[in-house]
């Protein structure tokens, strides 16, 4: 680990060959804040930003992005457009902190979500794509990882997306939601102005369906979870 | 699939090292350049390429110049 590591950090090259740019590399190849903070913590990171805080934004901007781009991955038939979307939402989230109030009963997470699903809407109805998701492999190997474990990995995924391209697009919105953005029930029903009972029972369902199609085609496939 | 199996498949769907890295330089760069005024730039780019620099700062400010209104203006009264 050590060994790939230092080798991923020479190998990036830094804009201004300073330690924050060799900080900035570092935390881009390790996803950022690794450890998610407590919605208080995550509050003061908000008004630190809103006041101008760079640092702030940027630690805010690492604690949400892995969790934006696995929503809207789930939502979008490929990696470069949720790629784009990830990061049409990333800054609509870091210039409209000031149109952002917090609620007691949902967490920042959840109006980051809002933003992101709102943003993958609007790509539809421009593009009216074919959502069909194509289990394309990751274009960067983790090096830490076995072989045989990546291939897994890889066959997850595409099983994974495969799965979620046979889904109607309300129900792959909203599971989605719940496990890209590891939301809540009564979150997602305050999104998609449903009643909390109603989305429960549909993520239920959905989940079942998911999983056994997805269980089908490892199967196909030889993997094991 | 059970509720923790579908969160541990899902993190397959993580973004790359390089799809990561390229998200977030095109995000902060867009705020930079946001927060930077355009006379900032020019200076920029004079002072990393004075010649240069010069010369395209000075067609920048022309074609401003000429391609607004009060450009417009300023020159038909000029005439």
């Amino acid at each position: 680990m050590g060994t790939a590591l230092a080798l991923a950090i020479a190998a990036t090259p830094t804009a201004d060959g300073t330690l924050a740019g060799l900080f900035k590399a570092l935390t881009s190849r390790l996803g950022g804040d690794a450890e998610p903070l407590e919605e208080p913590a995550v509050q003061r990171l908000v008004e630190r930003a809103r006041a101008g805080d760079r640092d702030a934004a940027q630690r805010l901007y690492r604690q949400q992005v892995d969790r934006v781009f696995r929503t809207v991955r789930g939502v979008l038939r490929s990696d470069a457009e949720a790629e784009d979307v990830t990061q049409d939402a990333m800054l609509a989230v870091l210039t409209s902190l000031d149109r952002y109030t917090p609620r007691e009963d949902a967490r920042f997470a959840a109006w980051v979500a809002s933003v992101a699903v709102n943003t993958a809407r609007r790509r539809f109805r421009r593009r009216r794509p074919e959502l069909t998701a194509t289990g394309e492999l990751p274009d960067v190997p983790d090096e830490s990882a076995p072989p045989e474990r990546e291939v897994d990995t890889a066959r997850e995924r595409e099983a994974l997306l495969r799965a979620l391209a046979d889904l109607a697009p309300a129900e792959r919105e909203m599971i989605s939601l719940r496990y890209g953005a590891e939301l809540t029930a009564s979150e997602i029903a305050k999104l998609v102005k449903l009643e909390p009972a109603n989305v429960r029972k549909i993520l239920e369902r959905t989940r079942e369906r998911l999983g056994a199609r997805i269980e089908e085609l490892l199967q196909r496939t030889g993997t094991n979870l | 699939m059970n509720d923790t199996e579908v969160t541990q498949i899902w993190r397959t769907l993580e973004p790359s090292g390089r799809q990561r890295a390229r998200i977030e330089d095109r995000v902060f760069d867009w705020i930079e350049a946001r927060e930077t005024s355009l006379a900032t730039e020019w200076l920029n780019l004079i002072r990393t390429d004075p010649l240069p620099g010069l010369g395209f700062a000075a067609m920048a400010a022309v074609s401003l110049l000429m391609l607004t209104p009060l450009g417009w203006l300023a020159s038909s009264v000029l005439r």
